[in-house]
């Protein structure tokens, strides 16, 4: 091997890389980090990503940079972030939609298994079964029960989301005649519930108008019962074989460093599990759920799979 | 509540909104050609990282702004810098041929803030009882009130049926690109994952309005404005006298306006020029009406600020915008997380009241810089729009991008400014495919709703009270138009 002038350069350079590739982790985050979120300002997934950011930026020492990128449920700002550079810099704050229902239904261009690292879930806003408070279904079985004799109603945010694929499993497994009504939004299947214009409606936000006396809660479609209303039972204590956890956790693209996602996983978890997040979350009606990024990944896969199967039940 | 919105006003950043908005509006309303849905559009961006308050107030400055701003240019040039504003044109030129310009301005302007603040008191009264009523209207009512809107801007908006028709129609079309509201499939988006969103109101908002308007003035050879003299400006007053004599032609004015407004879809060239006709067949002195009449200055001024106030109503009680202006105003609250339906009041009470009391608090600085402006805005009246045309077309492609941060909504953008171009150069009014973009896409999705929560039986469009009352509505406007065109004279 004869030293031009070329392969030393090429010497020289490999020697000034190597230590700043070995050395990325420790050093990380040595400049902002922008964390992506698949929805507009303003919505609560954006709000509490900011909170997150703001308080994660005292813990790691770097500001760190909120980016909405709305658009397509979600799935435009996922399939930018799986394409973003693996260094720990570009994140999504992301939920379960385009996390596992929608890839489920259709190509997206991500696979959310293999071209993610699931750091940890924080949040997940609980859907509930809600009924209007005159309604004649006091339970999950009665309004079951009722829909085997004539057609129920039930109003979701929105077709093919999550809610519905598991209320169509629902309807399949026991016969029962549900009729879905998409909405354009939670709050308009709200609205068209309290108006008595659909029967039943699966929403998350139920709250105060139960407290309130307007709805009546029957369920929750998530795996675990709303700490608010522990006697509302979740689909799976009601006999039902179907659920739809709702997850908002942090994500970063795959190839990312395991000593980076360790980094943050810890940084994160401190912040979520701190009084001051929680009481943040309090007011903004939101839950603080905190899952580790292997439980989160674990949840992730297997909704895929199930989420597969009821597509596929469903013609798509 | 009243008074905790008042509170959430004393901010620095609201005081500063609304003059922004206000100045930029008149500076923007005063150059020939340019109008305040243009400068909305334009601006909505500009609010994206502000706070929702203070961004609203923005907007309706800006709107508020130009209006008047569009009554100087319709004035002193005899060139109406929106349609609503012809109607001033009449008899304010010919004031100012006299050398009564600024009388006429003045006028123009006491009017406009009257008729401002009439219909912004009906809005208040009105707009939280109507959002309550909101709750009976399910899939069935509002696909009939959507109907009825669409109908009403074919029918009633002005100009060709034809035309209106065609453009409403070519407005629904492009609301069925993208995901089928219902199944959730992908409908028109050629395999592409940027056509699945639709397109997006805000991006063809400004290609529509600004793009096309940059497009129109750098093909059109003929300068819209020549060097024409501008008539000698001289001080006058305006006493409150001569205002308290045509207390009367004000106040149906401002009704006329604020319940044409709340009729979706006709927007407020109609509504001028009614209470125009209704003032000079009211006056003792009709001869004088066309020669430079006040009062033929102050009836069209106040029924077109009117509107506003009453196109709010729908707007914002169940999300159904009166015209293309407020469906500019609505894009801006969903954008800020305002959205409009019963819950609005609920949940954003207070961000609502607050824009109110704004709306009606900025006729005093409204006032005050218009007074101010009247020297000034001579010069603005000689600005040749091609010298701007650069700035809009840099502002536009900025604001496109940015509500998605995504390229594909510039490739809107340009997409709908070269088609609204297209339009306008063959005489195609664009209001009603706007109103046919934003309201196509909901009444399939309500029509189909419904037809869902019947089982397939066409009967819940006559089930109750509400969608009996609209369907009336509906047949009603279709015997009174087909009587006013049977009874017209052919020529």
């Amino acid at each position: 091997m004869t030293f031009t002038r070329r392969t030393s350069l090429a010497l020289l350079a490999s020697i000034a890389i190597t230590p700043v590739a070995a050395f990325a982790q420790e050093d990380y985050p040595s400049r902002p980090i922008t964390i992506v979120v698949p929805y507009g300002a303003g919505g609560t997934t954006d709000i509490s990503a900011r909170q997150m950011a703001t308080m994660a930026e005292k813990v790691l020492g770097q500001p760190i940079v909120v980016e909405n990128q709305p658009g397509a449920s979600g799935t435009n700002a996922m399939r930018a972030v799986a394409a973003a550079d693996p260094d720990g810099y570009t994140l999504i704050a992301t939920t379960s939609s385009p996390s596992f229902v929608t890839p489920a239904l259709r190509d997206v261009g991500y696979d959310t298994l293999t071209d993610f690292i699931p750091i940890l879930n924080y949040s997940g806003p609980f859907h509930g079964v809600v009924v209007p408070a005159d309604s004649p279904y006091a339970t999950l079985e009665a309004l079951i029960e009722g829909a085997k004799s004539g057609v129920v109603t039930y109003g979701t945010a929105g077709a093919m989301g999550g809610a519905h694929l598991a209320f169509a499993s629902v309807a399949k497994d026991t016969g029962a005649k549900l009729q879905h009504v998409p909405f354009d939004g939670a709050s308009k299947a709200t609205a068209a519930v309290l108006g008595g214009h659909v029967n039943a409606a699966l929403v998350p936000a139920y709250r105060d108008l139960v407290q309130d006396g307007q709805l009546r809660l029957l369920g929750v479609l998530d795996g675990t019962n709303d700490p608010d209303f522990p006697d509302a039972p979740t689909l799976k204590e009601a006999g039902l074989a179907a659920e739809f956890p709702s997850i908002v956790g942090i994500m970063a693209p795959a190839g990312t460093d395991p000593a980076i996602i360790a980094k943050l996983e810890a940084a994160f978890t401190q912040v979520a599990s701190s009084d001051e997040f929680k009481t943040f979350m309090t007011d903004l009606s939101q839950p603080v759920r905190i899952m580790s990024g292997a439980e989160l990944g674990k949840t992730i896969a297997e909704n895929l799979t199930a989420y597969r199967a009821i597509a596929k039940d469903l013609g798509n | 509540m009243l008074v905790d919105a008042f509170l959430e006003l004393l901010n620095l950043w609201v005081l500063v909104a609304a003059l922004v908005g206000i100045v930029a509006g008149i500076i923007i309303g005063a150059i020939p050609g340019l109008g305040p849905t243009m400068a909305i559009a334009l601006l909505i961006p500009v609010t994206f990282s502000m706070e929702p308050i203070p961004a609203i107030i923005l907007l309706l400055g800006v709107y508020q702004g130009a209006i008047f701003g569009g009554s100087i240019s319709a004035v002193l040039l005899n060139v109406p810098g929106t349609p609503s504003s012809a109607a001033t044109a009449i008899d304010g030129f010919a004031m100012a041929r006299r050398g009564e310009g600024g009388r006429a301005l003045r006028f123009a302007l006491y009017a406009s803030v009257f008729g401002n603040i009439f219909s912004c008191l009906v809005l208040m009264a009105l707009a939280e009882p109507l959002a309550r009523f909101a709750l009976d209207f399910g899939p069935a009512e509002m696909a009939m009130l959507m109907l009825f809107a669409l109908l009403v801007i074919v029918l009633f908006g002005g100009g060709s049926r034809l035309d209106a028709l065609i453009m409403v129609l070519v407005g629904a079309c492009a609301g069925i690109v993208g995901l089928d509201p219902i199944s959730g499939t992908p409908r028109f988006t050629f395999g592409s994952f940027a056509f699945e969103n639709g397109f997006q109101l805000i991006p063809v908002l400004i290609g529509l309005f600004a793009m096309s308007e940059v497009l129109l003035q750098a093909f059109d050879r003929e300068p819209l404005v020549g060097d024409a003299e501008v008539p000698p400006l001289k001080s006058s007053v305006v006493r409150f006298v001569e205002l308290w004599r045509m207390r009367v032609t004000l106040l149906l004015s401002s009704l006329i306006g604020t319940f044409v407004g709340i009729l979706p879809g006709i927007g407020s060239t109609v509504p001028a020029f009614m209470s125009y006709n209704l003032a000079r067949s009211r006056s003792a002195d009709a001869a004088q009406f066309g020669k430079g009449a006040p009062e033929g200055v102050a009836a069209p001024e106040a029924a077109n600020n009117a509107v506003t106030g009453g196109a709010l109503v729908p707007t914002l009680a169940l999300g159904i915008p009166g015209d293309a202006v407020t469906a500019v105003i609505l894009g801006a609250f969903m954008l800020h997380g305002l959205a409009p339906g019963p819950f609005l009041f609920r949940d954003h009470g207070l961000e609502v009241y607050a824009i109110f009391e704004a709306l009606l608090l900025s006729s005093i600085p409204t006032v005050i810089l218009g007074l101010l402006f009247f020297r000034v805005a001579i010069h603005v009246t000689r600005i040749q729009p091609r010298h701007l045309l650069p700035a809009i077309t840099i502002l536009a492609i900025f604001g496109a991008f940015s509500v998605n941060n995504s390229l594909f909504d510039v490739w809107v953008m340009l997409g709908a400014g070269v088609l609204g171009f297209l339009f306008r150069r063959a005489g195609f009014p664009l209001p009603p495919l706007l109103i046919g973009l934003i309201l196509g896409a909901p009444f399939e999705q309500s029509l189909r709703q419904a037809l869902l929560t019947s089982g397939g039986g066409y009967g819940i469009f006559v089930g109750s009270p509400i969608t009996i009352g609209l369907v009336a509505l509906i047949g009603l406007s279709l015997a009174i138009s087909l009587t006013l065109s049977l009874r017209k004279p052919r020529t």
